[in-house]
């Protein structure tokens, strides 16, 4: 099965108040050094799979660029990045890849470079497309920036494209949302991402919105209820649009999923550098093996190792659950019987059986998937195949 | 020694007010104790006595003095809790006295807790030496402060002495002041013998030790006593004196203060204020004073972990040892599992327990609300006693319901006095008196329920005094009240550790302050919760756990799944840690705020 590669790109212009990701805002001194590092990962992924015990496929078909701001590197340092990644995997040409772009920071020339990459697909860091909300949580751009951003990919070619929007942002209305939504369905864009505002609590807005304060407009957040219902909102008004959802929170065109996101859900092998970057490969004999790199800049830089996490028997079930069932279509039973075997599998049945009682869980023949208020719900059905002590 | 020559007293004082200070430089000065020997107080013994600066166990300290007379007289400080919850002990060690000194703080005054002692004091005919402390603090006022004890206590307070404890100024006088003023116990050492038990713990290597003092007769090493109310028989097996360490001696005499061990293995027989008599030649009759203490308060303890329940059990036992005071049952609750009902003395007595099973044998408690015993009369003429709202008889069986009432002593200053007024009658207090004690400080008394006492009285009359209010009160007996059991139901099923027996009248303001503080606490659930609060069948009052709308983690930081799982494990875990009704999961903390929720609020 092909590899999908993630580039992690920890620098941004600001950092955003709900953020709590090892992204920030470093000198442009160190990106050269950390291009370099991550070069020097993609050239040695072979040993480092040896060590983990997982087998690496030489063959990709998809490569994400995922940060912070991929694009705030210059177009030089990510081609020096690719032409690694080219040298030493096999890149299909049916191959996905896609670069994650902070709206305003795609000139031509950008635009040039990552079409030099390969680069066929863009997911763009809306947010909203109400500057005030986009302010208040300390991102920099316009509306205006993200139309005009959109019309210079397209006519560089690249219309596979995703926007992110956030559903609870301070000072968001219903009518806010909506006209977000309205834009983003007028742009007919093939992808979007719609995320419920999730906010770490040690992040600047996290802290406020446990401690009280106004900075951060913690005050001016949505509450959760105003929150579910933009969420269900933008099921339907994406559905409707034709752009359907097949993801908790990823839509979709048809055959415009994304490919690299999949492999996530789905299990399928991938190898991440750079920062707080994860991996997972298969072993020889068919278990899942995960690692992960140091989660801030300074031990990566310095080399430290990688952290390998075992994935016991009992924990592959419950990944293959709570993995899948992220997924519009579900888990195919019966798949899932053949990988784990009976006993692995019905242990969870009693679970399965009350969830569909209480409405969260539909079963559809072979297959089980969250209803749509299991979906709005769904860590709530995802810990019921969570045993606390079987973490490893 | 001849008992001209002996001196029993003790010490009465407010926190603070200086009592362990003096009896470190009395110690010192009769080289009791060396300096190096002398840690900072060193009668209050245990960690939690020294933190709150109270004593909890009384102790007996002899101490030779040489009087300015030349002579050499034996002193006997007998050390008395400082706490109202233990008012019985008191009386029991002044009991044992013919004499006390009555500290005041030359800057805060007397206060309730001191009055009480002394009044308690004066009772028992004791010689009280007043002692103003701390005069060397810049705010020390004595004339203001000898004003009070005239006006409040009633003592002639002319010849007071004035000292500072912390100096040494004027403590050689208070020795002095001992040996003139007090009278030397009566009592004849070759009448049968007669010994006021007035303290005991104990101890992991010889069982119990008694402290006793000795009113007629002689105890000698190897003899059967006998304990009066208790019946029991023990051999002396030995005697001695805490100087303060302990010395051993081969008998104590009438007039005399010491200790006693008697291979007891029961804190429990040795009741406080018992008599001791000797077993082949009783006395005729006991010493009087004895009362079988009872708890007042009670209050149901779980273990946060279910599996701790054995090592309460142990702990209780363990604590049990110490403080025959304390009782204990095995209860169990739907909500709350296995535990047990308790009975304490009193509102610090049973923080000083929770304190010390959460500190002592690392346990994490839930306690329920505290309540009181309740006497009712059912309408099948049954007496019954109540202390736990479970065993609540059906509204329909019940004729009359009396509940203990208090006689609370609160001194204050004038500006406090209104607060103090609205807090006591909102608390359903009867007035007895109100009078100035001088012209700005007003003692009031009062008559109150103990069920309002025990919820949250300290803390509100802190706050209506500023800190400058003290209370005393002890039992005073019943009066009849409408008393109703209410319920809180969580999804329609009632949570029995959240049950409360409230006067009818505040039944609807209780029951909106508890079901809206339960709507704060109980984290959404994937339905509807209503929570209720009912008396029998009828709901009083109703708020609502609206369904959980979202819980989702959508974004997915580059394939980390262990982030995930981790927040999902963090989920379970949390679940965990509720307890579960029904269908409902209830945090913690929701049963600790039916304590936080009070009338007033």
């Amino acid at each position: 099965m092909p590899l999908g590669l993630y580039i992690s790109v920890p620098f941004c212009r600001t950092k955003c108040s709900y953020c709590n990701f090892a992204s920030d805002v470093f000198s442009r001194a160190v990106f050269e050094k950390y291009v370099t590092a991550i070069c020097a990962e993609v050239e040695q992924a072979g040993e480092t799979a040896g060590q983990m015990g997982g087998l690496l496929e030489h063959k990709v078909d998809s490569i994400y660029f995922g940060g912070g701001t991929p694009t705030l590197l210059d177009v030089a340092q990510l081609e020096r990045a690719f032409v690694t990644i080219r040298q030493n995997f096999a890149v299909t040409a049916a191959s996905e890849i896609t670069v994650e772009c902070a709206p305003g920071t795609l000139s031509v020339p950008v635009i040039e470079g990552l079409q030099r990459c390969g680069v066929n697909r863009v997911s763009l860091g809306v947010q909203s497309f109400n500057d005030q909300e986009s302010a208040s949580v300390g991102r920099l751009h316009k509306r205006s920036t993200i139309i005009d951003d959109v019309a210079r990919l397209r006519s560089a070619g690249i219309s596979n494209i995703n926007i992110d929007l956030i559903a609870g942002l301070p000072h968001q209305t219903r009518d806010s949302w909506q006209a977000s939504l309205n834009q983003l369905i007028t742009l007919e864009v093939p992808h979007a991402s719609i995320y419920m505002l999730e906010v770490d609590d040690d992040s600047r807005l996290g802290r406020e919105l446990i401690a009280g304060g106004q900075k951060f407009h913690a005050h001016f957040v949505p509450d959760e209820d105003l929150i579910a219902d933009m969420y269900e909102i933008a099921c339907e008004r994406l559905n409707t649009a034709g752009i359907e959802q097949y993801e908790i929170s990823n839509f979709a065109r048809a055959g415009c999923e994304s490919k690299h996101n999949l492999k996530y859900w789905t299990q399928q092998p991938y190898l991440g550098f750079g920062v707080d970057a994860h991996s997972m490969l298969r072993s020889r004999d068919g278990r899942a093996v995960r690692f992960s790199n140091p989660d801030s800049l300074e031990k990566y830089l310095a080399g430290s190792a990688k952290e390998r996490t075992r994935v016991s028997a009992e924990s592959a079930v419950q990944e293959a659950f709570f993995l899948g069932l992220r997924l519009n279509r579900g888990i195919d039973i019966q798949k899932l019987l053949s990988e784990f075997g009976q006993n692995a599998v019905s242990y969870y049945m009693e679970s399965i059986c009350e969830l569909e009682t209480a409405g969260l869980l539909k079963k559809d023949g072979g297959t089980i998937r969250l209803t749509s208020r299991g979906r709005m719900l769904s860590n709530e059905v995802f810990e019921r195949f969570i045993s606390v002590d079987s973490a490893v | 020694m001849d008992s001209q020559h002996i001196r029993n007293f003790a010490i009465i004082a407010h926190i603070d007010h200086g009592k362990s200070t003096l009896a470190d430089r009395l110690l010192e000065l009769t080289g009791s104790l060396t300096a190096r020997e002398m840690q900072a107080q060193v009668l209050d013994s245990m960690d939690l006595e020294r933190e709150r600066g109270i004593t909890i166990k009384a102790h007996a300290v002899r101490m030779a003095y040489i009087g300015r007379d030349g002579e050499t007289y034996q002193l006997n400080l007998i050390d008395t809790p400082g706490h109202v919850d233990f008012s019985y002990e008191v009386s029991r060690s002044l009991a044992a006295c013919e004499g006390a000194l009555l500290i005041v703080d030359a800057s805060q005054g007397v206060e309730a807790q001191t009055l009480a002692n002394s009044y308690l004091a004066i009772n028992h005919g004791l010689e009280i030496i007043p002692v103003i402390n701390k005069i060397d603090l810049p705010s020390a006022d004595v004339a203001r402060t000898k004003e009070m004890i005239e006006g409040a206590v009633g003592l002639d307070a002319s010849d007071a002495l004035l000292i500072s404890a912390k100096t040494g100024e004027g403590v050689p006088d208070v020795l002095e002041a001992i040996v003139k003023r007090i009278h030397p116990p009566k009592g004849d050492p070759d009448q049968p013998l007669r010994a006021l038990l007035f303290d005991s713990w104990f101890d992991p290597y010889r069982g119990v030790i008694v402290l006793v003092r000795v009113f007629e007769g002689t105890m000698r090493k190897g003899q059967k006593i006998r304990f009066w109310w208790n019946n029991r028989v023990f051999d002396v097996e030995a005697l001695g004196v805490l100087t303060p360490k302990p010395v051993e001696i081969g008998e104590l005499r009438a007039g005399e203060v010491g200790f006693l061990i008697a291979n007891i293995k029961n804190v429990a027989d040795t009741k406080i204020g018992d008599t001791i008599v000797d077993d082949a030649n009783p006395a005729i009759e006991p010493l009087p004073g004895f009362e079988d203490i009872k708890p007042m308060v009670f209050a149901g303890l779980y273990t946060v972990d279910a599996h701790e329940h054995t090592q309460l059990r142990e702990a209780l036992d363990k604590l049990r040892l110490n403080d025959s005071s304390f009782f204990f049952e095995p209860e169990s609750s739907v909500a709350l599992g296995f535990g047990f009902r308790c009975g304490f003395l009193g509102l610090l007595h049973m923080e000083i327990i929770q304190e010390r099973l959460e500190r002592e044998f690392n346990l994490e408690l839930i306690t329920t609300a505290p309540g009181v015993r309740y006497q009712i009369t059912k309408t099948d003429g049954e007496k019954i006693e109540v202390d736990n709202p479970s065993r609540w008889p059906d509204p329909s069986e019940i004729n009359k319901i009396d509940e203990p009432v208090i006689l609370a002593t609160i001194l204050t200053n004038e500006e406090y006095v209104g607060g103090i007024l609205a807090l006591v009658e909102e608390k359903r207090g009867k007035q007895k008196s109100f009078e100035y004690v001088t012209s700005n400080r007003v003692m009031l008394q009062y008559e109150l329920p103990l069920n309002e006492i025990v919820l949250d009285f300290y803390d509100r009359l802190k706050s209506v005094s500023r800190g400058y209010a003290s209370l005393d009160y002890h039992l005073a007996g019943h009066w009849e009240s409408p008393m109703v059991k209410l319920d809180i139901l969580v999804a329609g099923e009632p949570v029995d550790a959240l049950s409360i027996i409230v006067h009818r009248d505040f039944a609807y303001e209780r029951g909106k302050a508890l079901v809206s503080k339960m709507r704060e606490l109980i984290p959404r659930q994937m339905f509807e919760v209503p929570i209720q609060a009912s008396i029998g069948a009828k709901i009083i009052a109703r708020e609502t756990v609206h369904a959980i709308r979202k819980n989702v983690l959508a974004k997915c930081y580059g394939g980390d799944i262990s982030r995930k799982r981790k927040l999902l494990e963090k989920q379970k875990e949390g679940k965990k840690r509720m307890k579960r009704i029904g269908r409902v999961d209830i945090p913690q903390e929701a049963f600790l705020a039916v304590l936080k929720v009070g009338e007033g609020q």
